[in-house]
């Protein structure tokens, strides 16, 4: 084994399971979450040289936000509509219906309706404990914005819960 | 509160609530939340919203996912680097010969073995940083004007969607040190970047790999081209054929 995967095995693999969670829930599909962060962990792997130290799972993140935003570009141009079928085919699978409860499926689809950029600030926030500069690094948005967006998403949330209660 | 509209006080209390605050701006912050009714609604909404979302699941990386990633990275070929070579091959010459030698590549025009490095480099930066794409549109009269104001080059811009090369946009970036406009094109999930800088009279390196991608150079017009991607071998042919058959 190379120094090159030393190091990334080291590094950047203990994050495999926040790239996984991140893909999973802005995709909301777990065969997408999975092509996604395959596509990432490559696209990391092979830009590791150029990797300057620092945080590496934001670093990672960043990776694997672009790799959902361009997936989704994809299936545009296949002419997929993404917000159904993720909403629609929140699947039988095994290890998901186990743990997806009532609730967590409830509030998957109320994340699910909102806009990109207010759901992927929340999504970094809430579910993946990051601090705002972290965010502001992954998603490339200034601080103040990363501040609004997240605001709005939770004053948008908190809509959707009450409606749906 | 207008719905699209945080007033600053608002915002600092949500800082506040995401422990963002520390010392007296936390302090600041607490004591104003004790005394404004709107940022205390605020406060309950973030609230209600943590909670629900505390229940949610955090997923993790599925056991055949992670094996799957390993695998890939197994195929990955294990990498050449040019900089340890070339500090390997100058190590047994003289000072002066090394001298000499640095002068020479500092005055020649970006050699040969620094330009694969560098497409791939600029390739792999586009694709890690989202700047990937900086006029996104796939019709060329969009892209071509975009590249001409911004690059100062205009290099022929045709969308080979039709042979499974989409058009997706274009970008500004630097090629060993000087600017190149690079049209982006999608084929799959795979992304490949077709640069393009003025032609100084400098040689081309052949087809290679770099970082993992592959890379092709030639020339035509008063232009020098470089394609870069991770495509199988074929289908980078084929993008490479047809950007090279291509006319103003």
């Amino acid at each position: 084994m190379d120094d090159r995967r030393r190091r990334f095995e080291a590094q950047a693999l203990p994050h495999l399971d926040a790239a996984y969670n991140l893909a999973r829930w802005l995709s909301r599909s777990p065969a997408d979450a999975d092509d996604i962060v395959q596509d990432a962990m490559l696209r990391a792997f092979r830009a590791f040289d150029g990797f300057r130290g620092g945080d590496v799972r934001a670093w990672l993140l960043t990776i694997v936000r672009n790799c959902w935003l361009s997936a989704g570009r994809a299936k545009q141009r296949r002419g997929h509509t993404v917000l159904e079928d993720s909403i629609v085919d929140a699947g039988p699978d095994p290890e998901e219906t186990a743990i997806q409860t009532g609730h967590a499926r409830r509030l998957e689809a109320m994340i699910a309706r909102l806009p990109d950029d207010f759901r992927e600030v929340l999504i970094l926030r809430e579910l993946q404990d990051l601090s705002y500069r972290e965010i502001a690094e992954i998603t490339g948005a200034p601080i103040g914005t990363v501040m609004s967006r997240l605001a709005r998403a939770r004053t948008m949330l908190r809509e959707f819960v009450k409606e749906g209660a | 509160m207008s719905p699209d509209h945080f007033a600053d006080h608002l915002l600092n209390t949500q800082s506040y609530l995401d422990g963002e605050l520390t010392g007296a701006e936390a302090a600041e912050a607490e004591r104003h939340l004790q005394t404004c009714a709107e940022c205390q609604a605020f406060a309950a909404t973030a609230a209600d919203v943590s909670d629900a979302l505390r229940k949610a699941p955090r997923y993790t990386a599925p056991a055949p996912l992670r094996a799957a990633v390993l695998a890939r990275l197994d195929k990955e070929p294990v990498r050449f680097s040019p900089r340890s070579f070339w500090l390997g091959a100058a190590g047994g010459a003289g000072a002066s010969a090394l001298a000499a030698g640095f002068t020479l590549m500092l005055m020649l025009p970006p050699s040969i073995a620094t330009l694969t490095q560098s497409v791939a480099d600029a390739h792999a930066r586009a694709l890690t940083s989202g700047h990937a794409i900086m006029v996104a549109s796939s019709n060329h009269h969009t892209v071509k004007p975009w590249l001409a104001a911004h690059a100062g080059l205009s290099p022929p811009v045709t969308d080979f969607a039709d042979a499974g090369f989409t058009l997706t946009g274009g970008r500004l970036d630097e090629v060993a040190g000087r600017t190149a406009a690079v049209i982006t094109y999608a084929h799959g999930n795979h992304e490949v970047d077709l640069f393009a800088w003025p032609d100084r009279g400098a040689g081309l390196p052949e087809s290679g790999m770099a970082l993992g991608f592959r890379t092709a150079f030639w020339k035509s017009g008063d232009m020098d081209f470089a394609a870069v991607s991770d495509m199988d071998q074929a289908a980078f042919r084929k993008f490479v054929m047809l950007a090279r058959s291509q006319r103003e």
